[in-house]
């Protein structure tokens, strides 16, 4: 029997508390937006001051033995050796025939150590297939619920994190140790909103402490705890890809614009050969941005026109709370032949809704 | 909030009193809150007719969108027309500023069939 249960964060009360609505989240129940807030205010707030998101659901493990980064290099697309300890990675876990299992931030701390957070719908199946091929002595250790992570985003974010007395000056992409009242917590230089921000890993048990301290110190700085509705709109302006809508088994890195993402000459990683052929061949399918003309918000799963024409689809669609205007990512036949400035329009519940094709971000990315 | 004056039904519309004969319908606080954020109204011109039960228009928020349904039949006489440019209002103010069109009934017996408060009040509290 599946476990039907919810996993819950250990900030699960505090965010009753503050009168969150929940959802479920890849096996998780976890705020989508808070009273006296909502979307648009806590977006507002990420833009424009700070806000602190829960994001303890994401899933971690750690990979260590003798030549676990050269394990992991093996298997996933982006090239570790890019980077040196102490740096993270965005990176993908590829099935065989290219397709997306799942897009993990991988942490480097050296040649026997490396820390890995999947999406938390993923992880189990992420840790599966590292286990399934890690050759001994590397183990791959699930942690999922040995750490929580708080996600502090904004142009405020450095003024707040160091308020709690933690580094802030480290570059983009990178992450220091850091003791906080004698617990060992990480600071890294990530997110997912296109802000300069901060996540913080934390032992499970020290979160509700670590997330009170933020909220109280960052009265001054204008912090709202952020719910995942907000990240959503958030990381939807950036144009950065969701598991599950933007990426999946089914679409490939070549097709959402993430050949970036994987080191094209390394010489294996799962799912090359597909790759390689496909990035080849050229894709018969792109992501692209579009922004609406007209009144009209794009949903996933819509389908994008061109005259009579079905040309694609929408994978992420939403209202840009910065733009004030619907915008989507959708994924448009090669063989069309759009290109960026081109009109098309989404069919919203029967009615066409001009849109322009664009290349994303929407808003200008601030993250460094 | 459920005003006592007020009629309701059960796909969380409000009926009240408009001008002359008409009657004012919105949406009620138990639905914009769960709907959140509602940035996009759509809404019939006026002189419309509408059905009891069908859909007039929509209310889409950050996340989803939702039909309205008319409360009664009859012919739209007015919109309020500040949503376009202040659609949080219905948030804000749902049983004030926010609400969304009036309606001239085709019998104004009709709105007596709609719940009252308490029968509102009884089926939100499920």
């Amino acid at each position: 029997m599946t476990d039907l249960t919810l996993g819950r964060s250990p900030l699960h009360d505090r965010h009753a508390a503050l009168g969150a609505k929940f959802a479920p989240f890849g096996g998780w129940e976890m705020p989508l937006e808070y009273a006296g807030g909502g979307v648009l205010k806590e977006h507002t707030a990420v833009r424009e001051a700070v806000g602190v998101f829960d994001v303890s659901h994401l899933g971690k493990a750690t990979v260590r033995g003798p030549g676990a980064a050269e394990f992991v290099n093996a298997c996933f697309t982006n090239d570790l050796t890019r980077i040196k300890p102490g740096k993270a990675q965005y990176t993908l876990c590829c099935a065989d025939n290219g397709g997306v299992v799942d897009d993990v931030q991988t942490y480097l701390y050296g040649d026997d150590h490396v820390f890995l957070m999947p999406n938390a719908a993923n992880a189990a199946e992420v840790i599966r297939r590292l286990r399934e091929a890690a050759p001994p002595p590397v183990t791959v250790t699930d942690e999922h619920r040995d750490y929580g992570v708080l996600a502090v985003q904004g142009p405020r974010s450095a003024d707040l994190v160091a308020a709690l007395d933690l580094p802030t000056g480290h570059e983009y992409m990178s992450f220091v140790e850091a003791p906080l009242r004698g617990t060992r917590i990480v600071v890294c230089r990530t997110g997912y909103t296109g802000e300069h921000g901060y996540e913080l890993v934390i032992p499970w048990s020290a979160t509700v402490e670590v997330w009170d301290e933020l909220l109280r110190a960052g009265e001054p700085y204008g912090v709202r705890p952020a719910g995942l509705a907000a990240r959503d709109t958030l990381r939807t302006e950036m144009g950065y890809p969701l598991h599950g809508q933007d990426l999946s088994l089914d679409i490939t890195p070549v097709q959402a614009r993430a050949p970036w993402a994987v080191g094209w000459s390394k010489p294996a990683f799962w799912g090359r050969e597909a790759l390689l052929a496909e990035r080849a061949a050229g894709p018969r399918r792109l992501l692209w941005g579009l922004e609406a003309l007209d009144r009209g918000i794009p949903r996933p799963h819509m389908a994008v026109r061109r005259g009579d024409l079905t040309v694609g689809e929408v994978t992420s669609g939403t209202f840009s709370p910065t733009r004030r205007i619907g915008i989507a990512l959708a994924l448009l036949d090669t063989a069309a032949g759009l290109g960026a400035g081109e009109e098309v329009a989404v069919d919203v519940r029967g009615r066409p809704a001009r849109m322009r094709v664009v290349k994303p971000p929407f808003v200008q990315n601030a993250t460094r | 909030m459920i005003p006592d004056e007020l009629r309701y039904t059960d796909k969380h519309e409000w009926v009240g009193a408009g001008d002359g004969t008409a009657l004012r319908v919105g949406i009620t606080d138990f639905a914009q809150d769960a709907l959140g954020d509602i940035v996009y109204v759509q809404l019939p011109e006026p002189g419309s007719p509408v059905t009891a039960g069908e859909p007039l228009g929509e209310v889409e928020s950050t996340k989803s969108v939702s039909e309205i349904y008319a409360p009664v039949t009859g012919t739209v006489v007015a919109r309020n027309d500040g949503l376009a440019d202040k659609p949080e209002l219905i948030n804000t103010e749902p049983y004030g500023a926010g609400w969304l069109v009036q309606i001239e009934p085709a019998d104004p017996d009709t709105v007596n069939e709609l719940l009252d408060a308490d029968g509102y009040r009884e089926l939100t509290q499920q």
